[in-house]
């Protein structure tokens, strides 16, 4: 599998922003969320030996023993978390119990924040969810003839009402193929749900579709991966900026997110963008172990020859250059996602926008000026990751806390010897400003009282001020001569007792 | 920083305070599109002369020289932006009260005889006058993301006597609008204006590098900071000038929320930084290799005690100031920044270039002064 085909491959990562396969915010947050469902079937094994990954090893008491912190923010979610929604699972039809496992099979850390979601979106965000999976499925299955897979990539949307239909041409090893094979229960949900949200997926699924499908089918001549910034964020558009659109409008649809959300196509755009170029970002040792490139030729050629070069110890400078020009492009998309998120209304999808938005500053804070991205798989531990989703979970000023922390952070990690220095600084600083745009913490009625006055600068008040002025100094200078005879006695009487 | 060429301005401008360091910024962009008949008026007119431009020699707070000047010039717009510089430390107490008397004579004294004298002699139709975006601050407390609805400050609120003054100043021109006869009158306020051919804030901070003092920072650097290239505040104040002569043009008064005469506006970059990094870009950019581990950080408060005990020695010791004082580690501390949005909206100002380019502009600027040219902008390094 070249670079030519990794454009393909990459974009599975699409639904991996919004729904993805890869675990991006680590696992943490899939068993963290998990267990407060406690109550919910766990259909496979493979969940509870996921689950049970977790019980901590020795490594991780030592670690949390000296991060308290850390293990206080882990305690605090565990206890004090709450689904908003929960699913009503005696209503449940035989299909939809079905679309649940698949969901838990095919999603490592969205399976929670879907199963919370309000109850009108419940079932359309899930289905959403499979038909992506479904295509991410078809699309990244390399065992199928691009002669096949164009067209079916292509024509996917119209499958999505057809009740008995399924697809078994996914090759045995790939692990997603029983969705495909039994995808007549997510059509026949998919026929359940009403007109207005079906004619969203349906648009999204035609649209991601077709877009895979280009990728796919320009895999062949494509052969060093994402040339310019444009393809970089034309890519990112298709896998995760069109899911981005896609639950935006069925928030909207269902009177849960301001409509407004919708006049500003870039706002949805860029809480898209953000989550995936931070995966790109952090996930650049990984995918270069499987020849995959994904960060454009455009940026790093202007510090390496070959993208490979990146990860030579030669080149560490170079390589902390170019990271943080990476970690520019997404920061400036920040403000964009401040702004979207103030527009949710309902608390549940306000947490699954939410979430993942801290965990991806947190995680590009973790990724900025940090060589260790190029030497293995970094990512935020697991108390962090608590602490960012109670703070997720609340409103959006805390989310702006969130932000603005990392913001900070960023700044304080910034060097100025690196070229992107200022850019940065000016990002950093937008994201503060935008804060302080949508939560001021001074008005012209907050400045100090008597601010508003306007005194008459005659030669009378100045002379009024002149003699209070005077009045100040000779104070000051009696404490001054206190303070400096105290000191001079406290000086002599050390030197008379040595 | 490449301007896209400004809006033009076919007509006689004065430039009051045309040779100083925003005035000959502001001649220099005049005279780009070249159909403006440009003069200026300074009290000494030697440097920073351009060609195609006419220079009169007057003091502004003598009534009949300025008369004198407007009937021979007849400006149809005058940009006022003279201002004495601000008294850096190093000073006794006897200079600095003088100064204060300076600028009081100046910029209340001077404005309003300018006021009067273009109000008087007719043919002016738009006044434009350079503010500070320090008006609404007392260089004290945090200032975050103020816009035009902040008041002005006056003592004891505002302690900067410089900045009161350049408020007196503001509140005489704009209350002059339509006073007199159709004249048009509006204020800006730039907010830390550097670039090249500064002579305070530049300055100041490559002198710390040349000391070697890259290696401190005082307070956490979370304080965001608004600075303005120069060539930002020049452009601004053309486009404030052909939107005055525009609402002049109108035969009705123009609608509350589009009005720009009489009114003030903030001048900015757009794009605040933290205050230090502003400062480390500057001396990076000079040179300095200081990696952000090296750096030795004194909390806000113990740095109000060190300059605390240093001012108390040095007054007992004459009435000067040290190096290091209280305003200093404020003002390196402090939140400041401004929202533009107004300008944006009405001016239709676009801060053209980023703070990064400004930077390495004038930096570079200073750089060549001091190898290229010698003379000049070295004495302003070393002396200030």
């Amino acid at each position: 599998m070249g670079c030519a085909s990794s454009m393909g491959e990459g974009c599975h990562g699409g639904v991996r922003i919004a729904f993805r396969r890869r675990d991006n915010f680590g696992d943490s947050t899939k068993s963290l969320l998990h267990s407060c469902h406690d109550r919910l079937p766990r259909p496979t094994s493979r969940t509870f030996s996921a689950f049970a990954a977790k019980m901590p090893s020795a490594r991780d008491v030592v670690y949390y023993l000296f991060h308290i912190q850390e293990l206080r923010a882990i305690i605090h979610w565990k206890t004090w978390h709450k689904p908003v929604h929960e699913r009503d699972e005696s209503k449940e039809s035989r299909d939809l119990k079905e679309c649940y496992r698949f969901l838990d099979l095919t999603s490592r850390s969205f399976v929670a924040v879907i199963q919370e979601l309000h109850p009108e979106l419940l079932v359309p965000v899930c289905v959403f969810y499979l038909i992506l999976r479904s295509l991410d499925t078809v699309e990244d299955d390399m065992t199928i003839s691009i002669e096949e897979k164009e067209p079916l990539l292509r024509d996917f949307y119209t499958h999505i009402d057809h009740e008995n239909w399924t697809y078994d041409g996914n090759g045995p090893e790939e692990k997603d193929r029983e969705v495909l094979v039994k995808f007549d229960c997510v059509t026949r949900e998919f026929n359940k749900i009403k007109d207005e949200y079906k004619i969203i997926i349906n648009d999204i699924t035609k649209r991601m579709g077709n877009g895979m499908a280009d990728y796919a089918k320009n895999a062949g001549d494509n052969s060093s991966g994402v040339k310019t910034i444009e393809d970089y964020e034309l890519y990112c558009h298709y896998v995760a900026g069109l899911v981005g659109e896609g639950v935006t409008r069925l928030f909207v649809t269902a009177k849960l997110a301001n409509p407004a959300l919708l006049q500003r196509p870039e706002l949805m755009e860029s809480m898209g963008q953000l989550l995936q170029q931070t995966n790109i970002i952090r996930d650049v040792w990984e995918d270069n172990e499987h020849k995959r490139c994904f960060w454009p030729k455009e940026v790093w050629s202007k510090y390496v020859d070959e993208f490979s070069d990146l990860f030579l110890l030669q080149n560490r400078e170079k390589a902390l250059q170019c990271s943080s020009e990476m970690v520019l492009m997404a920061l400036n998309r920040a403000e964009e996602c401040l702004l979207y998120m103030a527009g949710v209304k309902e608390q549940s999808v306000f947490n699954f926008v939410a979430i993942p938005q801290s965990m991806a500053i947190a995680t590009l804070e973790l990724c900025f000026q940090n060589l260790a991205i190029f030497d293995r798989n970094v990512k935020i531990t697991k108390g962090s990751a608590c602490q960012l989703m109670t703070e997720s979970t609340q409103n959006v000023q805390l989310v702006c806390e969130v932000f603005r922390r990392y913001a900070r952070k960023i700044h304080r990690k910034n060097n100025p010897s690196d070229p992107h220095f200022l850019d940065i600084n000016v990002a950093c600083g937008k994201i503060e400003r935008s804060i302080e745009s949508i939560f001021p913490t001074q008005t012209p009625r907050t400045l100090p009282h008597g601010a508003d006055q306007t005194v008459a600068m005659d030669s009378e008040e100045e002379a009024k001020r002149k003699a209070q002025e005077a009045e100040a100094k000779k104070d000051v200078m009696y404490w001054a001569l206190a303070i400096f005879a105290t000191l001079g006695i406290i000086t002599a009487v050390m030197v008379v007792a040595a | 920083m490449a301007p896209d060429k400004p809006r033009n301005v076919s007509t006689s401008v004065l430039v009051i305070g045309g040779c100083g360091f925003l005035g000959h910024h502001i001649v220099s962009q005049l005279l780009e599109p070249s159909t403006a008949k440009v003069s200026v008026l300074d009290l000494r007119t030697t440097h920073n002369r351009l060609p195609n431009c006419t220079y009169y020699d007057a003091d502004i707070t003598s009534p009949t020289a300025v008369r004198e000047i407007l009937q021979k010039a007849k400006p149809q717009i005058i940009i006022h932006t003279a201002s004495p510089p601000v008294v850096n430390d190093g000073q006794s107490s006897a200079q600095r009260n003088g100064a204060k008397q300076l600028y009081y004579k100046v910029n209340v004294e001077g404005t309003r005889n300018l006021i009067e004298q273009a109000g008087e002699v007719g043919c002016v139709k738009a006044f434009v006058c350079t503010s500070s975006a320090s008006v609404v601050h007392d260089t004290v407390s945090n200032l975050a993301n103020a816009d035009e609805r902040w008041p002005i400050l006056r003592a004891p609120l505002q302690r900067e006597y410089y900045s009161e003054t350049k408020g007196k100043a503001e509140e005489i021109v704009l209350h002059a609008n339509r006073k007199y006869g159709d004249m048009l009158t509006v204020a800006l306020r730039p907010a830390g204006i550097f670039g090249e051919g500064d002579m305070q804030f530049t300055p100041n901070l490559l002198k710390a590098y040349e000391k070697g003092q890259t290696k401190f920072q005082l307070g956490d650097n979370d304080n965001l900071f608004d600075t303005t290239y120069v060539g930002n505040v020049a452009y601004a104040h053309i486009l404030a000038a052909v939107a005055l002569m525009e609402t002049h043009a109108l035969t009705t008064k123009p609608l509350d929320h589009e009005k720009v005469d009489g009114e003030a506006f903030f001048i900015t970059n757009g794009q605040p930084v933290y205050f230090w990094d502003f400062v480390r870009m500057v001396w990076a950019e000079a040179g300095d290799k200081t990696e952000p581990g090296q750096v030795w950080v004194i909390g806000k408060d113990t740095g109000l005690m060190l300059a605390s005990m240093g001012e108390w020695a040095f007054w007992l010791a004459g009435g000067w100031t040290p190096n290091l004082t209280r305003q200093k580690v404020k003002y390196s501390c402090m939140t400041r920044f401004y929202c533009i949005d107004k300008a944006r909206r009405r001016l239709g100002y676009e801060p053209r270039g980023g703070v990064e380019e400004g930077v390495k502009r004038t930096v570079g600027w200073f750089r060549n002064g001091m190898v290229g040219r010698g003379g000049e902008e070295v004495v302003i390094v070393v002396i200030i």
